[in-house]
């Protein structure tokens, strides 16, 4: 694209620091990193293209070094969420108009978000185990996708699932689905083996195949019954782990009426998680021992969430599980490494607090860097970066406006998943037409979009 | 290693070279040399079309690892100079290969150790093309190619990394791209500067051009056979001041840009290096006072002198091989200084022998106190332990392939000063030494495999030994090229 990057600060080289300046980079902003810990900057600075300050991010003089005072956005990513906080609101002492981003976990200080936001003027507070929590609650209340994830501010999800052998989609072509099933949702990608295909009519689903399709929540539930899938959430869920994340999870569960078992090693911490959480069964032990998880009924459970700080431990868990039930199985995965054997394994759904951190950071500035030029407003990438789902908003007629979809001579590999207009998402069919005002996502695999009409040929 | 990308950058390497001879093809048409503009621009088009053709696809893993850096770096300097010694075969104008292998590297490097018995005699194509040369090789076409090219991922640091002269190379700007483009504009503009300022004081145009090229490199080749002195006393002021300013670091420029003077004029290095420059001139102007005719020209070419040496140009206004040998020993000794990091100059660097410098004065703390612990600094910040450690092995490594070399330059029997001085020039990237090969004389007596022996030297010296030593290393290329072929076979 050949929009100016924006100057981006980001404050921690761990390892969410690690993907967002990889990520970031890759997307052409101007990059500076503040650490104390030279190796982990050498390393970063050989790879990436970033300048990078050793320092502490939440001095004056450092973050003068860094030029704070020609930034646009400011990332706070430490281990530490005191200095986190204090660095976005000394960074913001410099500049007014700087947008600053935090890291933020401790559930004490979530409790403070509004305040902080108001008040220190921090632009987002992140907190990693909360949305971890909030995917995998997701995927709890519809335990039959693979994933869940939201769009247009939640209005929209994108919906993983498999197509089992003897489903009815079976050998069935994309318009046979839209003339007898239903014309609620749109198949966006189809994924066969490592191939993945934007598909048109004409495309011919099989069993195996892992297909995404974007619509509203209710509609999702309508269709998965519709194909004989199973929509109801789970009614009982043993968590292993009682970290942070657990407790965001468990309070999710707990306020929709779902049964929750925590099992947490440490007995002080099971103390605490009695307090916090009344309504949950708190057993202390070991969550990688066999008898004590047959005990805790592992056979009988309907998910199973593996959310201890070992990734190991949480592998094996759920392959574990996958094994002795028919358990929903959610792995929380920490360290982003080894991704393409994770994915080769039976795990069922996996979670990564530190991606999801950095996706959500790097839609925001996105959308940050899309108020200075185009009409792009948010972008995020799919299928592990292979297609690209981008947000316009429609300003002024243009040659794809007012012309009946079907007409519209597109690109391949290329879907128009949906349109929203009025506050409204409408799943659309060659019928429908753009109109200015309206916000629409595109799905494809050509990248680099930054006007909606580059969509046609 | 990854050869297609390899092979992507050559092919880059080879368009921005032929699209850069298309300079010297312009000149030839303006002073009518016929026959060897339509030479040089064959060539141009040869090179920029067979460019484009190997470069037509992009790699799809552009991840430059240091290794695979200094590869495409010693590569692309070996290529650049074939492709650039091709023409003066064609034209006759240097009919033996190493002769114009010798002349053209020493080119590129930025030597301006010349063959050529009759400079005079070469046309203008060739002898702007010979300039020329010293301008791409002074700040890197790799650098060039950093700033024109749009490559993503931060991993091309390590080209730049290979290819600039210091003990470390940093960024002023976040981006690679954005570094390498205020590299080039800077370069660019004191170049301007530097042919506006001669054309004015009396040069003519294409002397000035030629002039400026040599100077802005640090290269040294001269377009008359006095090199400067027939030149008035003015523009070897002139020339001298400028040798100077490009044996600057580079961030010094920069950050005067950024409007950061206090922070330019805290770089330890440009002190040091304009100290070094001082008490030379000074200490040289003295003991020169005798042999010249009066204190000013003693003063004029002592300046020039150490100027040109100190930032490893090698134009000349006297002979210094006549000097009082003090004034020689501080020649040599300033020949193996060099000029700043991070600017187009060669030789050992001023920031290296700082380093050192500390380095020993920490030695010596330690004994005294043998349980201190101390860190070099340079500039307030704690130098790297791992850049000590390279920079006490670059000393090594240069004083074995000096040694090395010099041993088979001395198998031709000639005398200690000019053996020694051969190879100090050129590993140094200076040009003239002394005696034999001193300032009004020329490498074309060396033998063949001397020659060559300096054209590895001047290479060397350019891009730091490290990445010429990698790219000849045979461990580099453990299993690359299998993979390779099996993977052509699919």
């Amino acid at each position: 694209m050949a929009k100016r990057g924006l100057r981006i600060i980001v404050v921690g080289a761990g390892k969410v620091g690690d993907t967002l300046v990889n990520r970031l980079a890759d997307e052409g902003h101007n990059l500076v990193i503040i650490d104390k810990n030279e190796e982990r900057l050498t390393q970063l600075a050989n790879l990436c293209d970033c300048m990078c300050i050793s320092g502490n991010g939440a001095s004056h003089e450092v973050l003068e070094e860094a030029g704070i005072t020609e930034t646009d956005l400011f990332i706070a990513v430490t281990e530490s969420d005191e200095l986190n906080l204090l660095c976005c609101t000394i960074a913001k002492q410099f500049n007014n108009k700087l947008a600053t981003i935090a890291r933020v976990r401790n559930p004490d200080y979530i409790r403070d978000v509004s305040y902080l936001r108001s008040r220190l003027g921090i632009e987002m507070i992140i907190n990693p185990e909360y949305e971890a929590a909030v995917e995998a609650s997701r995927l709890l209340f519809l335990p039959a996708a693979i994933s869940v994830n939201s769009f247009a501010h939640g209005q929209a999800e994108l919906v993983k699932i498999e197509i089992p052998n003897g489903n009815i989609l079976d050998g069935k072509t994309i318009s046979y689905l839209g003339q007898n099933i239903t014309n609620d949702i749109l198949i966006v990608g189809v994924e066969r083996g490592s191939e993945l295909t934007i598909p048109n009519g004409s495309f011919e689903l099989k069993a195996g195949d892992i297909i995404s399709f974007v619509t509203t929540r209710k509609s999702s539930f309508h269709f998965l019954k519709a194909i004989g899938f199973n929509t109801r959430s789970v009614r009982s869920s043993m968590i292993v782990g009682g970290g942070t994340c657990a407790y965001y999870l468990a309070d999710l569960l707990i306020k929709s009426g779902i049964d929750v078992k925590i099992i947490e090693k440490d007995a002080a911490r099971c103390e605490k998680l009695c307090d916090l959480l009344p309504k949950a069964t708190i057993l202390r032990g070991d969550g990688t021992n066999e008898s004590l998880l047959e005990e805790a009924g592992i056979r009988d459970v309907e998910s199973v969430v593996a959310l201890t700080g070992l990734d190991e431990e949480n592998i094996m868990l759920a392959l574990h599980t996958k094994v002795v039930s028919n358990a929903k199985a959610i792995t929380k995965i920490n360290k982003i490494t080894f991704t393409e054997a994770i994915e080769s394994l039976n795990l069922g759904s996996v979670i990564y607090p530190k991606y999801i951190t950095a996706e959500r950071i790097i839609s925001s500035a996105r959308s940050r860097q899309a108020t200075i030029g185009s009409n792009l407003e948010v972008m995020y990438s799919l299928f592990g970066d292979r297609a690209e789902a981008c947000e316009f908003k429609v300003k002024e007629a243009s040659r794809v406006t007012g012309v009946m979809l079907k007409d519209l001579n597109l690109k391949p590999n290329l879907v128009i998943s949906f349109i929203g207009r009025d506050g409204k998402i409408i799943i659309p069919t060659g019928s429908d037409q753009i109109n200015i005002g309206d916000n629409v996502m595109i799905v494809t695999m050509n990248k680099g979009f930054t006007e909606l009409s580059d969509i046609l040929k | 290693m990854k050869i297609k990308l390899q092979i992507y950058i050559l092919g880059k390497v080879m368009t921005i070279e032929g699209l850069l001879m298309l300079l010297p093809v312009l000149c030839g048409l303006i002073y009518g040399e016929l026959r060897n503009s339509v030479i040089y621009a064959l060539f141009a088009i040869g090179y920029i079309a067979a460019g484009l053709l190997v470069s037509l696809k992009k790699p799809a893993k552009m991840t430059i690892y240091l290794k695979d850096g200094c590869i495409a770096t010693a590569l692309s300097w070996i290529v650049l100079s074939v492709c650039g010694c091709l023409p003066f075969i064609v034209t006759g104008e240097i009919p033996s290969f190493t002769n114009a292998m010798f002349e053209t590297v020493s080119g590129f490097t930025t030597t301006g150790a010349s063959i050529l018995t009759n400079v005079e005699g070469l046309s203008h194509i060739s002898l702007l093309w010979r300039s020329l040369t010293h301008w791409i090789g002074g700040m890197g076409v790799l650098v060039f190619l950093l700033a024109v090219v749009p490559m993503s991922g931060g991993s091309n640091m390590n080209l730049m990394k290979a290819e600039s002269p210091g003990p470390s190379v940093g960024k002023f700007v976040p981006k690679v791209r954005t570094t390498a483009k205020a590299l080039y504009t800077i370069y660019l503009a004191l170049t301007i500067i530097e042919i506006l300022v001669l054309i004015i004081s009396g040069m003519p145009v294409f002397d000035s051009v030629c002039s400026a090229f040599g100077t802005a490199g640090t290269g040294g080749f001269g377009i008359r056979n006095d090199s400067f002195a027939s030149y008035s006393s003015h523009i070897q002021w002139i020339v001298a001041v400028f040798m100077i300013l490009f044996g600057i670091n580079f961030n010094f420029y920069y950050l005067i840009i950024a409007r950061q003077p206090g922070k330019a004029l805290k770089l330890s290095e440009v002190k040091v290096y304009l100290a070094i420059i001082l008490i030379s001139t000074v200490t040289i102007t003295l003991n020169i006072l005798k042999v010249t005719g009066g204190s000013a020209e003693a003063a004029r070419h002592a300046f020039f002198q150490v100027a040109t040496v100190i930032t490893t140009t090698g134009f000349a206004t006297t002979d210094f091989d006549t000097w009082p040998t003090l004034s020689k020993l501080i020649m040599v000794v300033l020949m193996f200084i060099g000029a700043c990091a991070g600017s187009t100059g060669g030789g050992i660097k001023v920031s290296r022998f700082q380093i050192r410098a500390k380095m020993i004065v920490r030695e010596i703390a330690c004994y005294i106190n043998p349980r201190a612990v101390k860190k070099v600094q340079i500039d307030g910040k704690p130098i790297d332990p791992d850049l000590e450690r390279s920079v006490s092995v670059f000393f090594f490594v240069y004083l074995l392939i000096f040694t090395a070399s010099a041993g088979i330059v001395a198998l031709e029997g000639h005398d200690l000063v000019t053996t020694f001085t051969s190879v100090a020039a050129t590993i140094n990237n200076i040009g003239p030494g002394l005696s034999m090969v001193g300032p009004t004389c020329n490498y074309a007596f060396l033998s063949g495999l001397s020659k060559w022996v300096l054209i590895f030297d001047m290479l060397a010296g350019r891009l730091e030994l490290f990445p010429l030593i990698i790219f000849l290393n045979p461990m580099t290329y453990k299993g690359s090229f299998k993979g390779f072929f099996s993977m052509k076979q699919n």
